[in-house]
């Protein structure tokens, strides 16, 4: 489903040339859960931002469902996030004096469904990352955990085939950190594919197959043996 | 994206910040109000003069004493009213002998003063006209007490009197003046007749006059045998043209003017057509209210800045939410049109509520002249200042809205995502 091969990404700002990504190869397919690792400057969150089709490669060939980046335009590209790909940042970026029912909902007014279909859609995520009660709070209103949440909730509302997660529990305490880790598992387990961008390890364990980079380069691609399940510390969500 | 989003989203994007949002309308709504209230009081203004000429018919034409000056060739009527009374050039005679002249219907030599007058028990300063029967047909002049100026009294040179409406309110109360006395410079009038109400005609309030026979006026009041001017009614509207040719030969043969080439400056007197006059004082009117309306359109221009200003801060606020709408799949043109429908919404709100300003102005403009003239100003909101202002504050929403809309429609997602 993804295809990266000798992906290359030079950042160019006033004739000062910095190179971000010498060379990336590696496959994931449909159904995976993989956790891109690495230090802060390492280029993992640059390599997520050019599979999540925000962001362009400078060399080499990235292909999504089989097909080019080259292929589309920046409409296009649009419009293939807005159908088959979800993102959780880091921030949780909801929009602010928004209420959670209109927050998650965002995607869907880009991709002009039926209103009646939209709203049931909307709920459904809502209720898949258990906020049903908060549906009409502000997203200010709401913890940091709960707001994480509600991201992960605007994420999958538009059932997209990935899921990219950028440092999604890196602003969290540990046990709001571990109901998102439980949230993307089960998403995982419902057939998304996950792409997981962190820098800690205890986090990247929960994958199934971490991608370690290091100045922009691939260092190791392995499957985790030793996989944490977030539902097992689920007494500690509770 | 659908347009009721749209709408929705620029909405709540105004509501966000409510204080700075009116604050900015309310340039627009100062610019778009003074407009329409410019172009509706010179609207009105037109309308006023026009139909204070129009009081006395389409088909005259007026003859007054003293040549075309150059550089005012068309506008007799505003050249120095004081100037053209110290004009002698004009006899009764010349009244007399137009009324020969074919298609001529009637001709109505007038003489014009100022003098008090004194009744009884009150006085008054008052304006006199010296005039004939024909001019009180012209003017469509009836008295509802005792009788109109006749024939008689013109040849005789009767010391009589015909009251305005509201003059014998003021000097008789509710008395039946006719019979009774006045004085005006010592000269005894006996009062033959009250008029009826009338308001202002040609800008002379005709109830606060006094009329009297011309031949009375030049001989006990001015003193003189030169009058103030001649109205003369043609049979036919499109007749206009040829008599007042007819006229001009027949004044410079009487007048003993040689003027062959027909050089009007050359001539001691003005022959003017109703229309005319009216067309003249449409065009000035219709100047002054472009010209206002241009002024007032500046600061449409200052609110349309202030509307990219405010853009601009908003676009730069709301950086990330660009940014996290770009990245759930918000094409450019999307983005575009959420910040271009917020600031024609802001330009459109301001335009209503301009729109009822300027014309409150103007109706209140309106209210206090009609007052003050005592006549009917028509209070007018004209549609096409209506139409003009919605388009035109939609259109400077548009056009100021535009590059704030285009700044935040190209941001980067990934570097909007990441602003601080």
């Amino acid at each position: 489903m993804i295809e990266v091969k000798d992906l290359e990404k030079v950042y160019k700002s006033d004739s000062v040339e910095t190179p971000v990504l010498h060379g990336v190869s590696f496959n994931i397919e449909p159904g995976e859960f993989v956790a891109i690792m690495g230090p802060s400057g390492s280029g993992k969150s640059t390599l997520m931002h050019i599979m999540g089709f925000l962001d362009r490669p400078t060399g080499g060939i990235y292909k999504f469902e089989g097909k080019s980046i080259d292929e589309f335009n920046d409409d296009d590209l649009a419009r293939i996030r807005n159908k088959k790909m979800g993102f959780v940042f880091q921030t949780y970026n909801l929009l602010p004096r928004t209420t959670v029912f209109d927050n998650v909902r965002l995607p869907l007014v880009y991709s002009g469904l039926e209103d009646k279909m939209e709203k049931d859609l909307v709920k459904e995520a809502i209720a898949a990352v258990g906020l049903s009660h908060r549906i009409n709070f502000y997203s200010n209103q709401l913890s940091g955990g709960e707001q994480q949440r509600v991201a992960i909730a605007r994420a999958l509302v538009n059932n997209p085939s990935v899921i990219f997660a950028d440092e999604p529990t890196g602003n969290l305490d540990s046990r709001s950190g571990k109901v998102v880790m439980l949230l993307l598992q089960e998403l995982n387990d419902e057939g998304h594919t996950i792409v997981l961008v962190t820098h800690e390890k205890y986090t990247s364990e929960h994958a199934k197959r971490i991608i370690q980079l290091y100045d922009g380069r691939l260092v190791s691609d392995e499957k985790v043996s030793l996989r944490r399940y977030a539902k097992d510390e689920k007494e500690l969500i509770k | 994206m659908k347009w009721s989003e749209s709408f929705f989203t620029a909405i709540d994007g105004l509501k966000a910040n409510k204080s700075r949002s009116a604050l900015t309308i309310l340039g627009i709504v100062i610019g778009i109000a003074a407009v329409i209230a410019m172009m509706a009081i010179g609207k009105g203004a037109q309308g006023l003069i026009l139909s204070q000429i129009a009081t006395l018919g389409s088909n005259n034409i007026f003859i007054e004493p003293g040549p075309w000056s150059k550089n005012m060739e068309r506008g007799t009527l505003m050249q120095s009213m004081v100037e053209e009374m110290e004009i002698k050039t004009l006899k009764y005679e010349d009244a007399l002998a137009i009324e020969k002249i074919q298609n001529v219907d009637k001709v109505a030599p007038l003489v014009i003063g100022v003098d008090r007058v004194i009744a009884e028990t009150e006085s008054k300063k008052v304006t006199y006209l010296g005039t004939t029967p024909q001019m009180i047909e012209i003017s469509d002049l009836r008295c509802y007490l005792g009788r109109c100026i006749e024939d008689y009294d013109v040849k005789s040179n009767a010391r009589v009197a015909v009251l305005g409406y509201k003059l014998k309110k003021d000097l008789f109360g509710d008395e039946n003046p006719v019979g009774k006395k006045v004085r005006i410079k010592k000269t005894t009038f006996k009062i033959i007749g009250v008029a009826e109400e009338k308001g202002v005609q040609s800008f002379l309030n005709m109830d606060e006059l006094v009329h009297m026979p011309i031949t009375t006026a030049q001989e006990f009041l001015t003193g003189a045998d030169y009058i103030r001017w001649i109205a003369v009614k043609v049979k036919d509207e499109n007749l206009i043209d040829q008599t007042i040719e007819d006229i001009r030969l027949l004044l410079r043969e009487r007048h003993n003017i040689y003027n062959p080439s027909g050089d009007l400056t050359k001539d001691d007197f003005k022959v003017v057509s109703q229309k005319e006059t009216a067309d003249v004082l449409g065009q000035i009117t219709s100047i002054f209210t472009v010209l206002l309306s241009c002024i007032a359109a500046i600061s449409l221009v200052v609110g349309g800045i202030g509307i990219m200003n405010i853009m601009l801060v908003s676009v730069t606020e709301r950086t990330r939410e660009v940014g996290l709408r770009k990245a759930v799949g918000a094409r450019k043109k999307d983005i575009l049109l959420q910040f271009l429908f917020e600031a024609v919404l802001l330009t459109l709100i301001g335009g209503v509520l301009g729109i009822v300003l300027g014309a409150f102005i103007s109706w209140v403009t309106s209210f206090v002249f009609g007052q003050l003239l005592n006549t009917s100003w028509g209070f007018l909101l004209p549609l096409n200042a209506v139409l003009l202002g919605v388009g035109v504050s939609v259109a400077i929403g548009l056009i100021f809205g535009m590059y704030p809309a285009q700044k935040a429609a190209k941001l980067n997602p990934i570097e909007a995502l990441r602003y601080e």
